[in-house]
């Protein structure tokens, strides 16, 4: 008896892949067995290279875990993986995905320049787009402000808030003089301008001594350096990310920045966490890791099992590029079964974008939602640096988190009158 | 010939957007723009016979001026946009032409260079004004006072604004043809191929080259409004000096002793590069070969290689 | 006062690197008047061959100290690839130079995915091996003994540079080349072989530059367009053709860069491009070259 069930089942089945295999049967099952096909527009040279490169090996960690379970409600994902460059060129690549390659969903974008260009071209073509990054807040209200096929980062950059409530919080009282050098684009006039602006609503009393801007790319600061020791600062703001801060570090060290007690906030160092060796970054730093700190003591096992995984294939630690990429394919994911699930069939992108909004995931640095204004809230992690531990660089000895509800403008919000007005506890 | 050549190009291209796919017709647009851009280019390079590497500072301004007027003063109207923006480039290139037309031969294309960077890094550094490595927005004008709101931005672009960009390059072709067979165009052939001799012969040398340059840069900001339409952003990236050296690419490639070359050029430089980028991440050493073929072996570039296969077809017929 | 000798020191450090790539733009202009954009790809060249031979080195159990020779000597060694360039460059010479220019414009952008070719997207770096020398001190100021050295050897290839031009016999033939290469091959001088000794020269200079700069900062891809137009500015105000201009020249954009970054950021970049206008109104043939038509 069981036997023949079994045949029968066997039968079935395969009646229904040959009905599945039909061209011109319309029934939403012949949908399921095409690919979900996902463009991914990523740095891949320069100076956020290693950034794009990190990001895309979290979102095909994301994407092998997803295909071998089954798929995206079935259906299994193929990557159609793009360059990120300028914004014209960058915009170009986004029209190619969305107009001949026809995928079902973009996902990528590092830098805020590229995220500002390319967000009103996404929504003017009705191209559901999920940013990694692109975390700005100047502009957004001209460019972006009520997206309908675009989902963000965070609003603003709450590393940036969170380095300086550590800064207030650890050294209050203990400085006065400030020299600043950010990268010299959106990200890091923010960034800079956000310290400020906390140090002000908190009371605390200092002097920008010092104020450079590298032009992202430039990877000879000793000149840089040179006039930051010479305005003599009591701490040094700095929101370099890409590959200039090794070198950064390296020329500040081998100048003598680091002797004579200054303090160093970094918000956003932990892009070049592996580079920043010992020899030349010192303790003590306030270091950011955003999303993703891959030495938590307290990581969930799907960090851990990403962190082995990644140091046995790529010999190095990730950093928080791949959990934004993972963030964004599983915010997608959840959508997308969340819709198919409620409708019983195949969802339009409608029906899509409104599971996505207010949808919770586990990332792989933590826990995470996208709000209903398609902004991401998600858990930062900055801390104290220490040389104590295995490896050749600096970890976090004392680390903070804090849930991105605390770090980011609530929606509608302005920037500024926030932090002015808000209560933001340290 | 030519004008045979002329038509068959205009029914190609108006035919376009009922032909190819939509992503095909968004390429074909900056084609358009850098055509118009590329005539003024070459009126400087081909017919002056100055070579200037920094002509992408005429381009920005163009999509700068789009940007300023239709994002920060809220002018939509894309005459108006092109007209101002166009001005605005003349108004630039007095001094640097000025300056530039004194000198001859590298040192037209190293100061071109230097204020091509100089713009540049204006553009970059000053982040409160003009946004710093972001740029401004530029955003749909209105065209002939209608504005087409029930069109989406790619049917916007791939329908009406399409046409009139189409319009604009044959009617800015036209003025171009008379501009260079005109008196004025023939002195210029004259100071390039012996300044000496034609300024005894009465030819203001140093005005005329002014004056070409001043064209010149009105063409290629008529070029950057299109673009910076067309992508919707102005970014400091468009006045570099690598970009400059594409213009030249351009219209090299196309044939710099041809009438049509540039348009040629523009074309063919457009799907070139998208094609290759959409098959290699080498697609800037394979567009780097096609140049050393062009400037080797090919130096009358593609309109070159036509008008010798054409001539010799008709000599085949004559024979025949 | 220590703070100015700091500022002092970088942008000198600046300026020698400068001035090697200068140095061979000039020698490659005077004597050939091709103006070689690649000259920056030349540099980039040798700064990631620089990083491949270091580490090579290091790994292969070379005494970290001994680096610098490593680099000086990988940086002579791939700016050997001079001939095969020149030879390509030797098809347009009888051309107008606008084929010229486009056509080591070319080579910039064949270059650009070579290097991505070979070394990758990412940028690549000596770690910490520059710190080995330790650091002098000058006067007040501590300064790392690396940067002095590079400062040094660029002094000494100045001197040689210099020594070679107007001493030995190689150095009269090119200068008097240079002058007239009509006369000089009616004189009998070997122009072809010349041309190739004087441009494998150029590219020496300009790889060996890249090699010295690498420890202190890295090897990335953006390296070949950025530097052209600095190495521009330095010979367009030293003056096109003239070695004493590339030192001139160079000198005065470094040590106005580290001026500007110091005391009015904003500027950076802008201030050297001013003074190259200015130069080239107030005096075209820069500031010790000589005067054109």
């Amino acid at each position: 008896m069981n036997k023949g069930r079994r045949k029968a089942l066997k039968a079935l089945g395969g009646a229904g892949a040959v009905l599945a295999a039909q061209p011109y049967l319309s029934f939403p099952a012949i949908a399921q067995s095409q690919p979900l096909r996902i463009g991914i527009i990523s740095p891949r040279a320069g100076i956020a290279g290693t950034i794009g490169e990190c990001g895309l090996r979290g979102t095909q960690f994301a994407v092998e875990r997803i295909n071998a379970a089954g798929g995206i409600a079935g259906r299994r994902i193929e990557l159609i993986v793009e360059e990120e460059t300028n914004p014209k060129d960058s915009i170009e690549r986004l029209r190619k995905l969305v107009l001949q390659d026809k995928v079902d969903c973009v996902q990528g974008i590092v830098s805020s320049g590229v995220s500002l260009a390319m967000g009103p071209v996404a929504e003017e073509m009705k191209a559901l787009t999920i940013f990694w990054d692109g975390t700005t807040q100047d502009g957004v209200k001209e460019t972006m402000a009520n997206p309908r096929y675009i989902f963000r980062s965070t609003d603003n950059e709450c590393e940036a808030v969170m380095g300086s409530l550590l800064a207030i919080k650890h050294w209050k009282g203990k400085f006065k003089k400030i020299a600043g050098i950010n990268p010299d684009y959106s990200y890091g006039r923010n960034n800079f301008a956000a310290f400020q602006a906390l140090l002000k609503k908190f009371g605390v009393e200092h002097e920008i001594v010092a104020d450079q801007w590298p032009k992202v790319g430039t990877l000879d600061l000793t000149s840089h350096v040179a006039a930051l020791k010479a305005a003599k600062p009591d701490l040094v703001f700095s929101s370099l990310l890409f590959a200039d801060l090794p070198i950064f570090m390296k020329t500040a060290h081998g100048a003598g920045l680091m002797e004579g007690g200054c303090k160093f906030v970094f918000p956003a160092a932990g892009f070049q966490h592996t580079a920043l060796k010992k020899a030349f970054t010192p303790e003590g730093m306030i270091f950011g890791h955003n999303t993703l700190y891959f030495d938590h003591p307290k990581a969930s096992a799907l960090q851990k099992q990403f962190v082995q995984d990644y140091e046995a294939k790529f010999k190095d630690y990730p950093h928080w590029e791949a959990d934004r990429a993972y963030f964004a394919m599983k915010v997608y994911q959840a959508g997308v079964e969340a819709a198919q699930k409620a409708k019983n069939a195949w969802p339009s992108q409608e029906d899509i974008i409104n599971a996505m909004e207010g949808v919770k995931v586990e990332s792989l640095g933590g826990p995470g939602h996208m709000r209903k204004d398609h902004i991401a809230e998600q858990t930062f992690y900055q801390g104290i640096t220490t040389h104590k531990n295995r490896f050749d660089f600096p970890t976090l000895g004392e680390i903070d988190t804090m849930y991105s509800e605390q770090l980011q403008k609530p929606p509608g919000a302005d920037f500024w009158k926030w932090i002015e007005t808000a209560q933001i506890k340290l | 010939m030519r004008l045979a050549f002329a038509i068959f190009a205009f029914v190609a291209l108006a035919a376009v957007p009922k032909l190819a796919s939509p992503y095909y017709v968004t390429l074909v647009l900056p084609a358009i723009a850098y055509a118009i851009a590329l005539l003024g280019f070459n009126l400087l390079f081909g017919y002056t016979g100055l070579l200037s590497f920094g002509h992408a500072l005429f381009v920005a301004i163009g999509a700068y001026g789009a940007a300023v007027l239709s994002s920060k003063l809220g002018l939509k109207s894309f005459e108006m946009i092109l007209l101002i923006s166009g001005l605005a480039a003349v108004a630039a290139a007095i001094p640097v032409g000025l300056l530039s037309v004194r000198y001859v031969r590298i040192f037209f294309g190293i100061l071109t260079l230097a204020f091509g960077m100089l713009f540049h890094s204006f553009l970059f550094k000053f982040y409160n004004l003009t946004g710093g490595d972001t740029g401004i927005r530029v955003l749909r004008p209105t065209l002939l006072g209608m504005d087409f709101k029930e069109l989406d931005k790619t049917a916007f672009l791939i329908g009406p604004f399409y046409y009139y960009c189409l319009a604009l390059l044959v009617v800015l072709g036209l003025a171009m043809w008379r501009i260079v067979h005109s008196p004025f165009g023939l002195h210029l052939a004259a100071a390039r191929e012996n300044p000496r001799k034609a300024e005894y012969l009465g030819v203001r040398v140093r005005l005329f080259r002014l004056i070409a340059f001043l064209i010149s840069a009105f063409y290629c900001a008529v070029g950057g409004v299109i673009l910076g339409i067309n992508t919707g952003q102005a970014d400091p990236e468009l006045a570099y000096w690598t970009h400059s050296g594409e213009l030249v690419f351009m219209t090299v490639l196309g044939g710099f002793a041809n009438f049509f070359g540039p348009l040629i050029g523009a074309f063919s430089f457009i799907f070139l590069k998208s094609e290759l980028m959409g098959v290699t991440q080498y697609w800037r050493f394979f567009l780097g070969v096609t140049l050393v073929l062009i400037v080797v072996l090919f130096p009358r570039g593609l309109a070159g290689i036509g008008e010798d296969a054409w001539s010799r077809a008709a000599r085949k017929a004559r024979r025949s | 006062m220590t703070a100015f000798f700091d500022i002092l020191i970088g942008g000198v450090f600046h300026a020698a690197v400068l001035f090697l790539v200068a140095a061979g733009l000039q020698l490659v202009f005077g004597v050939q008047k091709i103006v070689n954009l690649a000259c920056g790809s030349f540099y980039a060249l040798g700064a990631y061959f620089g990083v491949s031979a270091v580490k090579w080195a290091l790994g292969a159990g070379v005494p970290i100290p001994l680096f610098l020779p490593v680099l000086l000597a990988s940086g002579v060694l791939v700016g050997l690839i001079g001939p095969a360039i020149e030879a390509l460059l030797r098809t347009v010479y009888h051309r107008d130079e606008a084929f010229q220019l486009l056509l080591t414009f070319a080579l910039v952008l064949m270059f650009q995915d070579v290097l991505r070719f070979f070394w990758g997207a990412n940028p690549h770096e000596l770690g910490n091996v520059s710190m080995e020398y330790g650091k002098v001190a000058i006067g007040a100021v501590q300064v790392p003994t690396y940067n002095v050295l590079v400062i040094a050897a660029s002094i000494v290839i100045a001197l040689g540079l210099g020594a070679f031009l107007q001493r030995t016999r190689f150095g009269r033939i090119l200068r008097a080349t240079a002058e007239n290469r009509e006369m000089s091959q009616a004189l009998g001088v070997n122009v072809n072989w010349m041309y190739t000794v004087v441009f494998t020269l150029g590219t020496i200079l300009g790889t060996v530059s890249g090699a010295l700069v690498v420890p202190t900062a890295a090897a990335s891809l953006d390296m070949p367009v950025e530097l052209v137009v600095e190495a521009f500015a330095v010979v367009v105000i030293g003056g096109l053709g003239s070695m004493r201009g590339a030192l001139a020249g160079a000198l005065i954009v470094g040590l106005l860069r580290a001026l500007a970054i110091r005391y009015y950021a904003e500027l950076e970049m802008l201030a050297i491009y001013l003074v190259v206008i200015a130069v080239l109104i107030a005096r075209p043939a820069g500031l010790l070259g000589k005067p054109i038509e």
